[in-house]
């Protein structure tokens, strides 16, 4: 693995890969059970055999280099479909780099990632059509190519789409990641094969899994989390992955567990808060572990979950930076550090450093900062930002916590002001970028506030100009025009109607205070509002 | 009740909870941002009210469009009165 030339933050620990590519390590998968499942959708019932998936994802081959070049960039827009992971190992087999991008995005969102990553081809589903209609329209260089169904891909004679394919290297990026950034523009990340199949097979020996696991992913495809923690690691093992709409998986749960035998799943805590108040009752069947991650989990909503549930939860700790995960708390459940969001695996190195980047001692907060073949090659035309955290062999994540004597990390917060909202990350900057643009705005700020189910809520405060007649509905549906739902905010507070508040909280260099509007908030605004919380969600049947 | 009836019977419930301009065949979770996880749960729990059915956890994540909840209520309510 060593004889290709690795990042300093990828070079330590060394690790033994078997299969360096997507493409070689399902091929390797397929000759080894070529009868065995690979992937289960039932929403849709369709169910592929790890040989009938290889030959699709051999025609996907033919189908996408058909229309894009060897290096290229390409989106490709779909919900947990067959036709996703068929453009995808399709792509990448060609040394291609993917760009899945969530279709619940703004119309201006998914431009700004299809010009910022440099795609000339979009695939989409054909439900996506009236969406994309105007962006057509407006990037007449891009190519958008629907794919409604996979057996619309030509049908090839694989020996021979196999023996034109490319080398392709570890290193060679598959993917390019749009997560959210301080600037309020989504920042790229760019995680190569190497990244993915180091990450699924630290999962996956973590976690044991074997031929006979079933991973039920009910976290989107789009995320890094749906293509590692479920994707790579079944993949790795040779096992199945039932996959699930994450819109329509929430009722579902416990009916999926048990009708598919699911072995492992993923989640975020948000999930787990949801399913707890349903209310319904669940067995877990074979089901051996929850993993969780992403935003915080409470102690007390673990403890309810597992009590009620008998499930053990795994927290975990990464970010997509380092492809998905790089500690886990011990498997089995019983060597669990409660409280703590484990260790770190053999396939990373991690370290908390203090503001000079030394090392603290263990029981010191600082920031926590990773290593290994999991970190990423780095940001998208983002050099400012890729020195800045990625800097002296490390990547340095943003996340302050701590480590034990015994090696257990301890997530305590975040460095700045990121929101996450049901595993959603969220900049403020995202949100004021486009509330500043309301010309009676004059200016603005966007905290997260607690919430429920979601972990956090949007909350915006925004000063007019004066004897400015502008309603907070009016400013929340200027908003929904050009950010995705899932980052509109739900409430947005006028400040010039607060009597002891005139203008927004600034230090001495006029920076806005974020944590005294948090403050502020919590103690005269969190219980004044319309309280949308289980109960709305829920309708008459919320519970437990 | 027929699939037109269907419709109209859901049509306000659906324009409610998933807080959209019109409730017709072609709309589907994937195309309907507002159509998340939470409003699904909670637009299958307001169905289930107005037609005094019960939706079973083996059916609840095949009904992700306009069109397959109103086949599926099509069949669950057929021989019954309007609700």
């Amino acid at each position: 693995m060593n004889t290709i030339a690795l990042l300093p933050h990828q070079q330590s620990p060394a690790v033994e890969l078997d299969y360096t590519t997507f493409q070689t390590l399902l091929r390797a998968r397929m000759k080894q059970a070529p009868d065995r499942e690979f992937l289960v959708f039932p929403e849709t019932d369709r169910r592929f055999t790890y040989r009938e998936f290889y030959e699709i994802s051999v025609s996907a081959v033919d189908w996408v280099g058909r229309q894009v070049e060897q290096g290229g960039t390409v989106c490709i827009i779909f919900r947990n479909t067959p036709e996703f992971l068929a453009i995808f190992f399709g792509a990448v087999a060609l040394g291609i780099t993917v760009v899945p991008v969530n279709p619940d995005l703004a119309v201006p969102e998914i431009r700004f990632i299809v010009e910022n990553s440099g795609s000339h081809s979009v695939f989409f589903d054909p439900d996506m059509k009236g969406k994309l209609v105007p962006l057509e329209a407006e990037l007449p260089e891009v190519r958008f190519s629907p794919l409604a169904d996979v057996s619309e891909l030509p049908k090839v004679d694989v020996p021979a789409i196999e023996a034109q394919l490319p080398h392709v290297e570890m290193t060679t990026p598959a993917a390019i990641i749009y997560t959210s950034g301080t600037t309020g523009f989504p920042k790229g990340v760019i995680l190569s094969h190497m990244n993915f199949l180091v990450d699924g097979k630290g999962i996956a020996e973590w976690f044991q899994l074997n031929a006979d696991t079933r991973s039920l992913c009910i976290l989107p495809l789009f995320h890094n989390n749906g293509l590692v923690v479920s994707l790579a690691s079944a993949l790795h093992a040779g096992g199945a992955i039932i996959m699930i709409d994450p819109k329509a998986s929430l009722r579902s749960f416990w009916a999926l567990v048990e009708r598919y035998n699911a072995t492992f799943t993923s989640v975020m805590p948000s999930i787990l808060a949801a399913i707890l108040a349903l209310g319904s009752d669940g067995r877990p069947g074979y089901l051996k572990g929850i993993i969780s991650g992403g935003q915080y989990l409470p102690p007390s909503l673990g403890k309810r979950f597992e009590s009620r549930f008998g499930v053990p939860i795994f927290e975990g700790f990464g970010s997509t930076e380092a492809t998905s995960y790089s500690c886990f708390q011990a498997y089995p459940a019983e060597r669990r550090a409660p409280g703590s969001v484990g260790r770190v695996m053999p396939i990373s190195e991690m370290k908390v450093v203090d503001e000079n980047d030394m090392e603290v001692p263990d029981g010191t907060e600082g920031e926590i900062c990773i290593r290994g073949a999991n970190v990423a090659i780095g940001y998208h035309n983002l050099p400012e930002l890729q020195a800045l955290r990625f800097r002296n062999g490390w990547y340095h994540c943003g996340d302050y916590g701590s480590r034990s004597r015994e090696g257990d990390y301890y997530f305590s917060s975040r460095k700045d002001d990121l929101i996450v909202k049901g595993g959603e990350k969220i900049y403020p900057a995202e949100i004021e970028n486009v509330l500043c643009m309301y010309p009676e705005v004059t200016e603005c700020a966007t905290i997260g506030i607690d919430d429920a189910i979601l972990g956090q809520e949007i909350c915006a405060f925004a000063r007019l100009k004066e004897q400015t007649l502008v309603t907070e509905s009016e400013l929340l549906a200027f908003c929904a025009q050009s950010l995705a739902r899932f980052k509109q905010p739900k409430r947005i507070v006028i400040i010039n109607h607060l009597g002891d508040m005139p203008e927004l909280p600034k230090g001495p260099t006029k920076k806005i205070l974020y944590r005294v509007l948090r403050d502020y908030y919590e103690r005269r605004l969190a219980n004044s509002q319309d309280p949308e919380g289980l109960k709305w969600v829920l309708g008459s049947q919320g519970g437990g | 009740m027929t699939i037109p009836e269907l419709y109209a019977a859901l049509s306000p419930l659906a324009e409610q909870v998933l807080r959209i301009p019109q409730f017709d065949k072609t709309l589907t979770m994937m195309s309907t941002p507002s159509w998340d996880s939470l409003r699904h749960v909670q637009l299958l729990s307001a169905i289930e009210q107005k037609f005094g059915i019960e939706i079973s956890g083996d059916d609840a994540f095949k009904l992700t469009s306009a069109e397959k909840l109103v086949q599926y209520l099509h069949r669950q309510t057929e021989g019954k009165p309007q609700a």
